[in-house]
């Protein structure tokens, strides 16, 4: 590992992080809140002077070409961490306190959605459009972002590029990784203008329909309304965030397939997203049922809700359009059972990933069949691909350390709270960065009110589950922090 | 007929000793390594290269018929193809050995990508075979089976035996499906075109033609009473096993694959969507009786060993199975294994040599094909453009001739007594060899 490297990429990373954190001023001249320019000026200069203290120490090196896996997953892991950090620094001025700060922001770029405010009526808009901005940055993946405006990463993009989003298939749509990320942005941004008109036309107010379309795109639940989008009262706007929801939790590099080269059967023809789509579908049919007979709610109420609720927690954006805390215990297992699918690989949505549920399914299939035929062959396929061994090993490590990981925080969680279900359900939100939990952190709750170590932990959660647990879990071992000149 | 050939190989060897007797034959190879048995052939030898435009030349090429390419070497064999064709237009024939080539150069899903030196057929030995074995597998008990317009018509032949249905029937009398027609029978030995008050007798081989699916459903409601393929076991997986699973899946047939090598397994497994996979020897008893590979309706033993071939089919047999179908690599070998009750023994020479001479029998373009070893004949005829409409009953035929088949641009009709047959109308026509001369000449006034 040459830590010259590493300071040089953050170096850069941060200068170019300091730049975009100033956006948020224009909304703020816009909506005349002169108050609010200070603190994106302030974090912008430290993003910025903090840049070149690094790049100095790193010694203004261009050259990132030999970049080695263990670099690559150590550059990933500091980014979202101090680009977290910085996008704290302008919620420090509206009086939260730094622990907070850094919760509300890794909240926001992890699109987690998880959030401490409790009361929203004290702070400008400015502030709620930076967490949402957050939110559609991290959305696509901080360093997707930079491999694809950064000339510098162009070469040491794809070591960064696939430790950002560690997916069980390395999926590159154009030869070039540089092309591939502006593709993926083009496919994000596109998207995020359609649904800001749509939602403009379904009569939100331009500033709200800004700031939800970022946090939509971006799977990640942030919304200016206290009350989230049932808070509009305009089931147009459920449906259509619904629908921009669904959007963001399936593959963007088979959406640009379908939108820009004009495959028509790219999604289709993937069964990781027939099979997102089966869950999304059926789930939202017994909750609507359950909705429907347990909770006495009306009946197009209940299908619009539940199929919302249920593509918000699959995507993983963590929206709601009714209060799910106070549903029923069976509605809630059945929020709770998608809350660890997730969406699919390569989208904006976070959790196991409906890929790697869909591998288990089938890896538990072939075991059955194994026992029946003891000498047949039976390959895992999928999208009638038979997945290399390396790859099933490594989904079902992953899938071990997913529920290692999950089980050890829910048990200290529970054991500092007292309260088993925000152990659990709190550690599923936030690993699984969803967002809200059930209960006191219900949709229309709050994560203020838990202790600092809780806080802490969540945080954890919620950075090494967008990273999806492989940069971390390669932190873990000695090796991985040889240091070479 | 001048028939050049290049290539002194087994398969060569084969076609000249069928072809040396009615067509002149040249054959073109390294003379020094000429086997022996090819002095004792009437024919005249040119020593060189299939891909040497200079010995080409000098064996005449550009006034031969068909040039046949079947040197040891695939690629040696299309240069020697695409070279002739730059001599003289003749029809070239290729041997190939390999699923890609085969591919690239005659799978109809890869035929928009045409160039000037195509290649007008390519016989590649274990396609046909494994087209073959699926013939018998899926129609059971038929004789023979051709297919026409791209599958679309079908011909069937069967033999009536004791139990069946149609034995001392009128054909008229009894009721057949819309879109089949009964074009020839076979008896004692001799084809002639039954009318409708033909009796059928015991022993009787019938011909069908008609369209594909009204067939299927004639032959399981006539001739495959309970006797549905459903499960299949295939030993070896080979070319000829991966492509035969692959036939019987889509046919909707559940196959267990034996393959024992592990390399091989992974990627039958990975190429085969439904097929089971079964990593062991086709010899090894346990693994058939646990896996149950006597309960199969058919076995299928494909390995490239002709001793494995006849062990495996002795084994399954001793489980119980029914039906065998055995490949066998040396001719000589075929015999013997019929002789200790295998039931069906096939090879890939043979089904290759059958498609060679149907191509060479049939090049004067209008026969379609051949049947009861050249007795029946399918011609294609194309009405001319200045016949009139005319119906089908009124055609005055002055020899014995069925239509089977009208294809009018892409529909297929299968013809009744008052249908029309209008100018530009493709007639597939069932006669006998004796008649075909005459049948050719009557819509040409």
């Amino acid at each position: 590992m040459k830590i010259a490297h590493i300071l040089n990429a953050l170096g850069l990373i941060l200068i170019a992080f300091g730049a975009i954190i100033l956006t948020p001023i224009a909304v703020a001249l816009i909506e005349h809140e002169y108050s609010s320019i200070l603190p994106f000026v302030t974090a912008s200069v430290f993003s910025v002077s903090l840049g070149f203290l690094f790049q100095k120490y790193g010694g203004f090196s261009r050259n990132f070409d030999d970049l080695k896996r263990n670099e690559g997953f150590l550059i990933v892991s500091l980014s979202w961490i101090v680009t977290a950090a910085v996008g704290a620094i302008p919620y420090l001025f509206y009086g939260l306190n730094p622990l907070d700060a850094y919760f509300e922001s890794v909240s926001g770029i992890t699109t987690t959605g998880a959030t401490i405010l409790t009361d929203f009526s004290l702070y400008p808009k400015d502030f709620f459009f930076w967490r949402s901005l957050s939110q559609w940055l991290g959305g696509m993946g901080i360093i997707v972002l930079f491999v694809a405006i950064l000339p510098q990463f162009a070469v040491a993009g794809r070591q960064m590029f696939f430790a950002e989003a560690p997916g069980p298939v390395e999926e590159k749509i154009t030869p070039r990784i540089t092309h591939t990320a502006k593709a993926l942005w083009l496919v994000y941004v596109i998207l995020t203008a359609f649904e800001i008109v749509l939602l403009f036309i379904a009569g939100m107010p331009l500033y709200d329909a800004v700031c939800n379309a970022l946090s939509t795109m971006a799977a990640g639940g942030f919304s200016p309304h206290p009350q989230s989008i049932m808070g509009y009262h305009n089931s147009i706007v459920t449906w259509i965030v619904t629908c921009f929801m669904f959007l963001a939790g399936s593959n963007f590099a088979l959406q640009y397939r379908l939108l820009i080269q004009g495959k028509s059967d790219a999604l289709v023809k993937s069964e990781e997203f027939r099979f997102y789509a089966f869950i999304v579908i059926s789930a939202s049919l017994v909750l609507s049922a359950v909705l429907f007979f347990g909770n006495r709610i009306g009946m197009l109420d209940s299908i619009r809700d539940s199929l919302f609720q249920i593509v918000s927690i699959i995507t993983t954006a963590g929206f709601s359009s009714a209060d799910f805390a106070l549903w029923s215990v069976a509605a809630q297992t059945i929020l709770f059972t998608v809350m660890l699918v997730g969406g699919c690989a390569g989208s904006a949505g976070g959790g196991i990933k409906v890929v790697r549920v869909l591998f288990g399914i089938k890896y538990l299939k072939r075991e059955v069949s194994q026992i029946i035929h003891p000498q047949a062959v039976l390959p895992v396929k999928l999208d009638h691909k038979t997945v290399p061994d390396d790859t099933c090993r490594q989904i079902l490590g992953f899938l071990l350390f997913y529920i290692v990981m999950m089980m050890g925080s829910a048990l200290a969680v529970t054991v500092i709270e007292g309260d088993g279900a925000v152990g659990l359900v709190g550690t599923a939100a936030t690993i699984g960065n969803i967002g809200p939990g059930f209960g006191e952190i219900g949709p229309m709750g709050s994560f203020g009110g838990l202790s600092i170590p809780t806080k802490m932990i969540f945080i954890v959660n919620m950075i090494v589950g967008r990273l999806e647990l492989i940069p971390f879990l390669a932190m873990l071992h000695p090796d991985f922090w040889s240091i070479r000149k | 007929m001048d028939i050049l050939i290049y290539g002194a190989t087994e398969i060569g060897y084969m076609v000249t000793l069928r072809l040396y007797q009615e067509h002149n034959i040249t054959l073109i190879d390294d003379l020094e390594r000429l086997p022996d048995k090819f002095n004792s052939l009437d024919i005249s030898f040119m020593s060189g290269s299939g891909g040497d435009i200079d010995a080409l030349e000098k064996a005449n090429a550009s006034q031969a018929d068909i040039f046949i390419a079947c040197s040891v070497l695939d690629e040696a064999n299309i240069v020697a193809c695409w070279t002739v064709k730059k001599i003289a237009d003749i029809e070239t024939i290729c041997f190939v050995r390999t699923m890609e080539l085969y591919r690239n150069l005659a799978s109809p899903t890869w035929n928009r990508y045409e160039t000037k030196y195509d290649i007008d057929t390519v016989i590649w030995p274990e396609q046909l075979l494994t087209q073959d074995i699926f013939r018998i597998i899926s129609v059971p008990d038929a004789i023979d089976v051709e297919y026409f317009a791209g599958g679309r018509v079908k011909l069937f032949e069967y033999r009536i035996k004791e139990n069946s249905l149609l034995l001392d029937k009128k054909i008229m009398d009894y009721g057949f499906p819309q879109d089949v027609l009964i074009v020839g029978i076979t008896r004692e030995n001799t084809l002639f075109i039954p009318d409708g008050s033909t009796v059928i007798e015991l022993d009787d081989k019938v011909i069908f033609m008609g369209r594909s699916h009204a067939l299927d459903s004639l032959a399981a409601t006539i001739f495959q009473k309970g006797n549905t393929i459903k499960k299949a076991a295939i030993i070896g997986g080979g070319s000829v096993g991966s492509l035969l699973s692959e036939n019987l899946e889509k046919a909707g047939i559940r196959v267990k694959l034996i393959e024992h090598d592990k390399n091989r397994c992974v990627f039958l497994a990975d190429h085969l969507k439904k097929s089971l996979i079964l990593h062991g020897d086709g010899t090894d008893l346990e693994l058939l009786e646990g896996e149950s590979i006597g309960d199969s309706d058919v076995i299928v033993c494909v390995t490239d060993n002709d001793e494995k071939n006849l062990l495996c089919s002795l084994l399954v047999k001793q489980l119980g199975s029914e039906r065998i179908i055995t490949r066998v690599g040396n001719d000589r070998n075929a015999e013997l294994f019929e002789r200790v009750g295998i039931d069906v023994v096939v090879s890939p020479r043979d089904s290759a040599l059958k498609e060679l001479l149907n191509r060479v029998q049939t090049r004067e373009v209008d026969i379609l094909a051949l049947v009861e070893g050249g007795q029946g004949e399918i011609l294609r005829l194309k009405v001319p453009e200045d016949f009139p409409d005319t119906r089908v009953m009124d055609l005055k035929f002055q020899a014995k001739a069925i239509i089977g088949v009208i294809k009018r641009r892409r529909r297929i009709i299968i013809p009744r007594g008052d249908t029309i047959i209008r100018a530009g109308d493709m007639l597939k026509i069932f006669t006998t060899s004796v008649d075909a001369e005459l049948v050719k000449n009557l819509l040409v006034k």
